[in-house]
């Protein structure tokens, strides 16, 4: 080995060379050493130019791979840093992937930087159908240029305000080729309103051609005078009005809900309206009226994606990277368990940095065992990185708070357990002081006032163990349970003094 | 002629009160002046003036006087506020001029501006004889501070206005004159001309040379006939402003300069001579054109509009030109008459921030000029090194500064010092008592002071893990040169450090940005109960971004378009913001908006945002919307309550150092606590309390021999901190009272039942008194103590209007009240009953 590695090679090149070669099949240590010669600075550009692909399709085979050591001497030579070696450049074009390192700064911010939810992608896979559905509907209201009304709801974190804005685009760009006049988007997100009826004017602010109206009316009186009239010329522009989180513009009395959808019925209107929000039924239950006129908006429903959809989401944010920084399987337990629990996407991206830097850390910490060691591992997100993110999200974390609480707040939690052991739901303040006091006299705990009683009660309300209703009087707010019978015991019986208790 | 003219006081400088300094100008005041003013006889009619093709009124017979160069003219600036006076001229011959409007020194401070670099200016030393009387010492070591300064036979004192060359065009301009030329006739003055200044361009005209010729001053504002071409809109043919006739160089006042920048104004701050080269220097505080403001000219800035800024140089005294004078709007309205030199300041300008601030309206009250003078004088001693303040001669000097600040401040007009502030230095400052000082502060009386709550702990021992998550979570979001926005949402029951563990990382960040390790960042605290309403933490955040307060509508809107379409709204954009909110629940509103807002900006690119939520509740993200909560990411951390041996550590550290406290003591302290809530705060509480207790203890009893808090102590503490308030109201209540508590829980026993009737209790109350030989009050006593006792809530009853019938019950549990009643020494049998 140590005759191969010649006066340049970098050990650490070398392993990961080595480890790919394995998987790659039997090849003579020599090649290998050469291949892996680069620059750490170029590989990045140059590979993903290459075929980043196969950084998927390998993954599992290559952690599985043991790791070859090298020789002290090879380590020294390498601090030396001669990079510039005539081979690189013909090792190159053979190197398919590059190393990955979790102690690399720059590859870790990389990764998670195509992990974070705000860098959207540039294609949004696994909504190309709800996708088609909009956009066409959007180009045949844009060949008809007549108005319309579409409605789309699905759970937070199914890609609805992401897919609106590549429709957008589409819609500018199908004009362009179409040769239709490029039509006017005005995306409001609804939340940023200070008013409901700001929206109008909102509306109105994109939808100025250079007219004056008279300023005494509101927006929504000019927008309707501006649609019911016949246009001039210039009117045959059609306008793209997407409104985010659209509840929100529910009032009492629905009215500016309804006069937005009521926008695209005016006889010259030349709006399309894309509402967006979670509620499925937001059309048919706010807006009955719009039936009896014939004009219900089209729903188009983003359901929560399935494992396999979440995993090829990842897939494709991974697969610019140049490096594997996941195991397959790791990425599916991550999908499985998400859509199994609500099938939201950022919390999906969430999970798979967490462990990421559950990695991280764990990967500085071998660093300081071992800061001169000659093996150096090259890690992925492993199943186990995977798992603890996943727990650290999902888990239910009664049983830990229940055990680190206060003694004689695990008590009240006792007595509570107790109390509402029968068919009972809920019961005062005062009964549950009771049966605390009951607890305590039987175990010579001096028992707690009233008062911090009540106190603690409050906190337990804040850590959601318990619900307090509100009431006029302290002593009669009802208390009850909100977490499982079956989990205090589990929580308590590891303590010897509860065991007599709860039984 | 002169004594008819209506413009008499038009040399009088109305804003000159009869003074010290004033009798001091008149020494290097040219001797005398006659005002003239031509004394037509044609009546105003402004509106008869039209405007003509042919203004060639340099060719109409002006007399012109020979003595050209001494003659005085006067420049009338005329504004709506300030209506022209019309009295005699007369008296106004034997008034002092002003000096700047009179000829003035120019041609010689040009002369010592040429020569401003060299170091001695020979004309000094000589100068400095004759006004010794003035001129106050402060101290001769490096630098002799003065308060006044008399410089090219021109008195400069701190508060004067001065105009200041700009270094490069020092010598550009061969003359300076002081009376600018008529747009029409360019001339300068004419002895008996008045000059009329537009208000438009502030030109000069005459008036005979205005076409009409005008007698008088109009009223109210006047526009050339120029500039009113130039507003209408009309041909520009129809009138030529006048060229000027060849060979003559069109010169410009010290005013034009100023307003196009070609020079400074300035106000002095400080006068000193540097006692090495004998250099005088002046520290000033420079005033801004608004052209020169970050926002421009408005519309609404008049043309002598000046700002105040808060930038200081030291320059040398030479670059000093003149004066000028700079007065407050009221001053300014008064002041139509004083010449050209006079300018507007109303506001102050922060060049850091670009924020406009109106100056406070001047009271000059003689209590403050003292502190006023303290805070100067603190300044000074931060400016300069060597200098060196001698304290007998203070007294003086403050005694004179205060006369002479009174005089200028009314004087420069622009300000009292009491519209300044820099920073906060000074704010907040209390001196302390000397015999606080002195006092040597007992172990236990330190140990008191470092248990406060309001102590800053110097470390913060137990919750390392969580600072160290936070640390990382906050490094990982920032270090990276795009930065991501991230949310976390830490956790936790009351007093487990939360708060304070997330302000000391971002101390610990701050020492690193400052070491350069990390990149900086703008950090925004935000505390969720100190907020009017949810909705004004846009304008919070965006004051604090970018120093400017606006309603929250407009900041919402402001601060969208910066997190989510990634515009700039203040210079400090570029860097990550952190963003700390404190008792997060508080945000909610009914349709959560605010929430939803502030954790999508996060998820936005380019946001840069970093949002870090505190609160009590464990679940508030599941309580949220889900879209809420799906954008609050997963970041979770928990501040579990501490246990006891936590709380004993950090009682402990706090304690480093002092010797006050048994070791037992300490720990039976965290043990009761840890049981009960594990918040930190009580614990801390409950151990002062303790300190409270004993030190009380060891005054009365002097005799201990331990000087240390003992067990004993804190329970003491305990029990006035855990039991609750009703035993003691129970313990202190009346005779009759007890009693008839006593019969509400004898009632209680026997009918099992929790609600009585005021009927029974009366019943059992006389067969009690019967058995033991008290006498029965008589049931309207009783009704009124049952009344008083349900004030008080320690029985809960009906309004007494009912009388007998009204339900009474026990507020409180009856075995408390049978504790509190039990060892009664005056009604012993009362333990009988419970």
């Amino acid at each position: 080995m140590p005759a191969i590695a010649g006066p340049s090679s970098s050990p650490q090149k070398h392993v990961v060379g080595s480890r790919l070669e394995v998987t790659g099949g039997l090849r003579s240590a020599e090649v290998n050493t050469c291949r892996k010669r680069k620059l750490r600075s170029d590989s990045a550009a140059e590979v993903s130019s290459s075929t980043p692909v196969n950084s998927i399709s390998t993954p599992m085979k290559r952690c599985a791979v043991p790791i070859p050591k090298t020789s002290d001497e090879e380590i020294k030579e390498d601090s030396n840093g001669n990079l510039a070696n005539p081979v690189i450049s013909a090792a190159k074009n053979l190197d398919v992937e590059s190393k990955w390192n979790p102690r690399d700064e720059e590859q870790m911010k990389a990764v998670k930087e195509a992990l974070h939810v705000s860098k959207a992608p540039s294609t949004v896979v696994c909504r190309e159908d709800e996708q088609r559905r909009v956009s066409e509907f959007v180009k045949s209201c844009m060949e008809q240029n007549k108005a319309g009304s579409l409605y789309i709801c699905g759970c937070p974190g199914t890609g609805k305000s992401l897919s609106m804005e590549k429709v957008r685009q589409q819609a500018e760009d199908w004009a362009k080729q179409a040769g239709l006049p490029c039509p006017e988007t005005v995306s409001v997100n609804c939340t940023s309103l200070t008013k409901t009826t700001d929206i109008f004017s909102k509306i109105l602010g994109k939808n100025e051609f250079g007219r004056k109206a008279n300023g005494s009316s509101s927006p929504l009186q000019k927008l309707q005078s501006l649609f019911s009239q016949k246009q001039q010329q210039s009117s045959s522009k059609m306008m793209i009005i997407i409104a985010d989180e659209m509840d929100y513009l529910i009032t009492r009395d629905r009215g500016v809900l309804h006069e937005l959808f009521m926008l695209t019925t005016l006889p010259f209107s030349s709006c399309i309206l894309i509402g967006v929000a979670n509620a499925i039924d937001l059309a048919d239950r706010f807006l009955p009226k719009l039936k009896s006129l014939n004009c219900k908006p089209l729903v188009v429903t983003f359901r929560a994606y399935s494992k396999e959809q979440i995993l090829r989401i990842l897939q494709e944010r991974l697969v610019g990277l140049p490096y594997v920084a996941f195991q397959s399987n790791a990425l599916e337990i991550c999908a499985r368990k998400v859509s199994a629990a609500s099938g939201d996407m950022r919390k999906a991206l969430c999970v798979c940095r967490s462990a990421l830097e559950i990695l991280g850390i764990e990967a500085k910490g071998s660093i300081d065992q071992q800061p001169q060691g000659p093996v150096q591992e090259y890690e992925v997100v492993k199943m186990d990185h995977m798992l603890a993110a996943l727990s650290k999200t999902f888990k239910s974390p009664v049983v830990d708070t229940i055990q680190s609480l206060p003694q004689h707040q695990q008590i009240i939690v006792c007595s509570a357990a107790k109390a509402f052991r029968g068919s009972k739901k809920d019961r005062t303040i005062a009964e549950l002081n009771k049966l605390y006091l009951a607890i305590c006299k039987s175990s010579t705990i001096t028992p707690a006032g009233i008062t911090e009683f009540t106190n603690m009660c409050t906190v337990l309300n804040d850590q959601g163990i318990l619900k307090l209703s509100q009431a006029r009087d302290d002593k009669l707010r009802r208390v009850s349970l909100r977490v499982d019978e079956a989990d205090i015991t589990f929580a308590l019986k590891e303590i010897r003094f509860f065991r007599n208790c709860l039984i | 002629m002169a004594t008819t003219t209506p413009r008499s006081k038009t040399f009088k400088s109305p804003t000159k009160t009869p003074t010290t300094n004033n009798i001091y100008r008149k020494s290097y005041l040219s001797p005398s002046l006659t005002p003239q003013t031509p004394q037509t006889i044609t009546p105003l009619r402004r509106s008869a003036r039209h405007v003509s093709r042919r203004i060639d009124l340099g060719n109409e017979p002006i007399d012109v006087p020979e003595n050209e160069s001494k003659e005085e003219m006067n420049l009338i600036r005329k504004r709506e506020r300030a209506p022209p006076r019309k009295q005699s001229v007369d008296d106004v011959s034997e008034k002092p001029k002003k000096p700047q409007s009179l000829k003035t020194p120019t041609k010689k401070t040009k002369v010592d501006s040429e020569v401003s670099f060299s170091p001695v200016s020979p004309n000094r030393t000589e100068k400095r004889k004759n006004k010794s009387e003035e001129v106050k010492k402060t101290k001769t070591k490096k630098r002799v501070y003065y308060n006044r300064v008399e410089f090219d036979e021109t008195g400069f004192e701190i508060g004067d206005d001065v105009y200041v060359k700009r270094r490069e065009d020092a010598n550009s301009d061969e003359e300076d004159p002081e009376i600018e030329d008529c747009k029409i006739c360019f001339k300068s003055g004419g002895s008996d001309d008045v000059m009329l200044e537009c208000d438009d361009c502030l030109g000069g005209f005459h008036l005979k040379c205005l076409k009409p010729p005008l007698k008088d001053v109009p009223e109210g504002d006047w526009i050339c006939q120029f500039c009113e071409v130039k507003k209408s809109g009309g041909p520009s043919q129809t009138l030529v402003v006048p060229k000027p006739p060849e060979g003559k160089k069109l010169a410009r006042t010290m005013r034009e300069k100023l307003l196009s920048s070609d020079l400074w104004a300035a106000r002095i701050e400080k006068l000193w001579k540097e006692v090495g080269d004998g250099v005088y220097w002046i520290r000033v505080r420079w005033y801004m054109i608004p052209e020169e403001t970050v926002s421009g000219r408005q519309p609404h800035n008049l043309k002598r509009e000046l700002y105040l800024t808060n930038d200081f140089a030291d320059i040398e005294m030479d670059c000093v030109l003149r004066h000028c004078f700079v007065k407050c709007p009221k001053e300014f309205s008064k002041a139509s008459n004083d010449g050209d030199d006079v300018f507007l300041c109303e506001y102050e300008y922060d060049v850091h921030w670009h924020s406009f601030k109106r100056l406070a309206e001047l009271v000059d009250g003689d209590s403050d000029s003292d502190q006023e003078w303290n805070g100067r004088k603190e300044e000074e001693v931060d400016d300069s090194d060597e200098e060196v303040e001698v304290e007998e001669d203070e007294e003086s000097v403050r005694g004179d500064s205060k006369s002479k600040r009174g005089l200028t401040s009314v004087k420069g007009g622009a300000n009292s010092r009491k519209g300044r502030f820099f920073g906060l230095e000074k704010v907040g400052a209390k001196q302390i008592p000397e015999h606080v000082r002195c006092h040597k502060q007992t172990e236990l009386e330190k140990a008191k002071a470092t248990l406060l709550l309001a102590t800053r702990p110097k470390s913060l021992p137990c919750r390392n893990r969580e600072m160290e998550e936070i640390t990382a979570f906050i490094k990982g979001s920032i270090s990276d040169d795009q930065c991501l926005g991230r949310c976390m949402y830490i956790h936790g029951v009351p007093g487990t450090g939360k708060t304070i563990s997330v302000l000391s990382v971002m101390k610990n960040l701050k020492a690193e940005v400052e070491a350069g390790n990390v990149s900086p960042y703008c950090f925004v605290e935000i505390n969720g109960l100190k907020l009017a309403s949810p909705e004004n933490i846009y304008s919070v955040i965006y004051e604090a971004l970018s120093g400017h307060r606006v309603g929250w509508k407009k900041a919402l809107h402001s601060l969208n378009e910066r997190f989510a379409e990634g515009k700039n709204i203040g210079k400090e954009d570029d860097k990550p913001c952190i963003l700390l909110i404190d008792e997060l629940d508080l945000l909610v509103t009914r349709n959560q908006s605010v929430l939803y807002n502030i954790l999508d900006w996060p998820t936005k690119p380019n946001s840069k945002l970093i949002v870090l939520g505190i609160a009590n509740t464990m679940d508030l993200p599941e309580k949220l919307l889900p879209r809420i909560s799906s954008r609050m990411g997963i970041q979770r951390l928990c501040f579990g309550p501490y246990n006891h041996t936590q709380l004993q550590e950090i009682i402990s550290t706090r304690l480093n150092g002092i010797d006050a406290f048994e070791k037992t003591a300490i720990e039976f302290a965290s043990r009761k606590v840890a049981a009960i809530s594990g918040d930190a705060r009580r614990a801390l509480e409950i151990c002062r309390r303790a300190a409270e207790v004993a030190d009380h203890r060891l005054k009365t009893n002097k005799s201990a021999k331990s000087q240390l808090v003992i067990m004993g102590d804190v329970e003491a503490a305990i029990q006035e901190m855990f039991q609750a308030p009703h035993i003691q109201v129970m313990k202190s209540v009346s005779k009759l009272s007890k009693i008839f508590l006593t019969a509400m829980v004898h009632e209680l026993y026997k009918t099992g039942m929790a609600e009585t009737t005021f009927d029974r209790v009366a019943t059992t109350i006389s067969s009690i008194c019967l058995t033991n030989g008290e006498a029965f009050p008589g049931w309207d006593i009783l009704l009124k103590i049952g009344c008083d006792l349900g004030e008080c809530r320690i029985i809960l009853c009906e309004p007494g209007e009912k009388h007998r019938l009204q339900k009474l019950q026990l507020n409180f549990p009856s075995d408390d009240v049978a504790f509190a009643l039990k060892d009664n020494k005056d009604l012993p049998w009362l333990a009988n009953y419970l």
